[in-house]
């Protein structure tokens, strides 16, 4: 190879290369409202977009992976804590997180409520655009790994998840045939929010929410005391009761609630079937 | 020193100098807070420290970058440079960006986009110091009318830089579209048109202290280029995962990153090869370490490391932790402030007073606690970073739980860092224990007239 022959090939790759690169680029504008739903960039969402900008989230956290690595990933937060959890987070973020238990804690970035508001907006839209299902597990903030270390949950990202077993491939994957608890169980890990973000199985382990480990015992205790503020009548009930209307009955301690209203999100009526309710619930129940 | 404007380059390398401490002052800052709890979180918290460790480390490559070129387009052009005023201008402008650009963020003044944080007011002076800088080769150039290989890979490099800074200029209102435009800036700078720019440093300095042949050695380095530009341009896809682009983006990243390591690795052998053949040996043989350095370093750093998390079925599980921590340091370490300092290391006999060109012995203890201290942050980020995907991606651990179990690889972290800083407080000294040569000396450039005869120049 002489002289000349080495600069054509340098050219040549090049331009091959830099050429390939824009017909890709112009496709992917083609592709890109459908993959991100642009048509739910609202204003709201774009100022959100300029909160996430203006406190230099980024330089902590990370949001699609992309970022820095301080601080937990955000591209799913939506999924895994309700909106009033991350209200009131967003308020005060000392208030759930202890800086001497785990070595860091976000400081209180002092936003305005409309600011949370539109941050949240923002960071739900993010949870929705099509990333080829990443993180291919849910990266969690807190907690154990006894919960999710046997199944991966589906790429599906938003959307609803069915239990039915056909969306886990985990090594205890369940059908229709399984015990009616063993597919709450599957349920507990798979509903959007997965169950498991925010409560553990293990005794004493609370995280965002207080542990089921020995929610059969509490709940007859609650059942019989004068402070209950709920209508049911036995545990089934109250556990049915807690998952669709959390803020019947507000479980004091921890930072689970404020001013009368439960963080945990209120949507799992309309986003679990009926079946896989009670599933849940027969499921919960055996947690003595 | 053979032209008295060549001196230029010393007030970019010694303002590239201070910024290095700087940097690492604030990149230590940040591995403390890795331990924690922090005593500064409501002064200087993990976000601000974290921006200026990046950015000061980006000013002051590129002020390396500028003061290297002024000092290589003179030799290469044989002529003085076109205006040594434009020059400082440029210089002072280009430091009042950058420190007015830090002492913002101290009060979050920035875009909060990453890696492009610098305001609109400094990004326009970023462009202006470019153009400046790119008439002023252009002109030099013109004048000489000499037009090597080596700075014509460089000026394309320089050329090419200012253009793909322009995407960054705008606003998008997709997150995911600002993301696809970032990349254009900060990859195609780093993994394209630095590497030219890399390249043609190395290939200078390869024609300088091995005495290799001009010819043979501007020959592969067009291989180079072209491999670099097949790898990097599509390469940019690895930084397109799981950001909601089209699928077809993760095969290609896949496909097109793995070829980096071969452009990597003929660099190295370029290097090596031109020292095993090199008839003469030039004195400067801390410079040679550098150079040798940056080839082998670039390799292990962006090659391998790069290499091994690049593939998108490895890439989905260590996508966003410490393992691309890992990567980005020793990559940027290896490829471009070693390239850096060999440029400064070999000119620095001619630009100060009184120095050896065999280099100080504490030259010599900063190049090798350097190595030793970034080689040690590597296998820190490396072992804290596999601990966190085992646990947190795969065993399904919650983050915060999951760094808790790490702390040890951070003390190993804030340990080996410490050795890299006392390396590089020893270069930085050892640069300025010797007083600045304004004027062109008769003696060194009869020297160096010599040696440039000698190696055919």
């Amino acid at each position: 190879m002489n002289n000349r022959q080495a600069r054509m090939f340098a050219v040549g790759s090049t331009a091959i290369a830099a050429l390939v690169f824009l017909i890709l680029t112009l496709d992917s504008h083609r592709q890109f409202p459908e993959l991100t739903h642009s048509e739910n960039i609202t204003p709201q969402v774009t100022r959100g977009k300029d909160v996430w900008h203006k406190y230099n989230c980024i330089n902590c956290h990370t949001l699609f992976g992309e970022g820095a690595y301080y601080a937990p990933d955000l591209t799913k937060i939506t999924e895994h804590r309700g909106d009033a959890y991350l209200q009131a987070y967003m308020r005060d973020p000392s208030q759930f997180y202890d800086e001497q238990t785990h070595r860091r804690l976000m400081p209180d970035q002092d936003l305005s409520e409309e600011e949370i508001t539109d941050l949240i907006a923002f960071l739900d839209w993010v949870s929705k655009v099509d990333n080829q299902g990443w993180p291919p597990r849910p990266i969690r903030v807190t907690g154990g790994p006894m919960q999710s270390a046997s199944r991966q949950v589906s790429p599906s990202g938003g959307e609803k998840t069915s239990a039915a077993g056909t969306k886990t491939s985990g090594t205890t994957p369940v059908t229709e045939e399984d015990d009616y608890r063993a597919q709450g169980e599957s349920v507990f890990e798979t509903a959007t929010p997965a169950c498991t973000s925010c409560h553990s199985t293990a005794p004493g382990a609370d995280m965002a929410g207080p542990t089921m480990a020995g929610i059969v015992s509490r709940a007859r205790e609650t059942l019989k005391s004068d402070d209950y503020t709920g209508d049911a009548t036995d545990l089934e009930s109250y556990i049915r009761e807690s998952i669709v209307a959390p803020s019947a009955h507000i479980v004091s301690g921890g930072m689970y609630s404020s001013g009368g209203t439960s963080f945990m999100p209120s949507n799992y009526e309309e986003s679990l079937t009926e079946k896989e309710i009670a599933q849940l619930v027969a499921y919960l129940a055996t947690l003595k | 020193m053979r032209y008295s404007s060549q001196s230029v380059a010393y007030w970019y390398f010694a303002v590239a100098m201070v910024l290095f401490g700087l940097q690492l002052v604030f990149g230590l800052l940040s591995a403390t807070k890795y331990l924690g709890p922090d005593p500064l979180l409501y002064i200087l918290p993990f976000d601000v420290t974290k921006v200026m460790h990046t950015n000061l480390l980006i000013v002051w490559v590129l002020a390396g970058f500028m003061g290297a070129s002024y000092w290589m387009i003179p030799e290469e052009s044989r002529s003085e440079l076109h205006s040594v005023k434009l020059a400082y201008i440029q210089l002072v402008l280009w430091t009042l960006m950058g420190v007015t650009a830090i002492i913002g963020y101290f009060f979050r003044y920035g875009t909060g986009n990453k890696l492009l944080e610098q305001p609109l007011p400094h990004k326009l002076v970023i462009v202006l110091c470019m153009l400046i800088f790119l008439y002023n080769i252009g002109m030099t150039i013109k004048k000489s009318g000499r037009f090597t290989t080596t700075e014509g890979v460089l000026v394309l490099g320089l050329v090419s830089s200012a253009v793909l800074f322009f995407p960054a200029l705008f606003h998008y209102e997709n997150y995911t579209v600002s993301i696809f435009y970032r990349w254009w800036t900060i990859h195609l700078w780093v993994e394209g048109v630095w590497m030219m720019i890399m390249g043609s440093f190395l290939a200078y300095l390869l024609i300088r202290l091995s005495g290799a042949d001009r010819e043979v050695m501007e020959k592969w380095l067009y291989v180079i280029v072209g491999l670099v530009f097949i790898a990097g341009i599509l390469g940019t896809a690895h930084h397109y995962y799981w950001v909601g682009v089209p699928q077809y983006w993760l095969p290609i990243g896949g496909f097109f990153s793995a070829l980096e390591p071969l452009a990597l690795a003929g660099m190295a052998a370029y290097a090596y090869a031109a020292m095993r053949r090199s008839g003469l040996a030039h004195p400067n043989t801390l410079a040679l370490h550098w150079t040798i350095g940056s080839a082998v370093f670039s390799l292990f750093g962006a090659g391998l490391l790069g290499l091994a998390h690049t593939w998108p079925a490895v890439n989905k599980w260590t996508h966003g932790t410490l393992i691309t921590a890992m990567h980005g340091h020793a990559a940027f370490y290896g490829a471009y402030v070693m390239i850096v300092l060999a440029m400064i290391t070999y000119a620095l006999p001619g630009l100060t007073q009184g120095r050896r060109e065999q280099g100080s012995v504490m030259g010599y203890w900063a190049f090798w606690l350097q190595i030793a201290g970034m080689f040690g942050m590597t296998l820190s980020f490396a072992t804290a970073g596999i601990g966190q995907v085992y646990l947190e991606r795969i065993m399904g651990m919650g983050y915060l739980d999951a760094q808790l179990k790490i702390q040890v690889h951070f003390l190993m972290l804030i340990a080996t860092a410490s050795f890299f800083t006392v390396g590089v407080a020893l270069f930085i000294i050892d640069f300025f224990r010797y007083p600045p040569r304004l004027s062109v000396d008769e003696a060194s450039d009869q020297e160096s007239l010599n040696a440039g005869a000698a190696s055919g120049q």
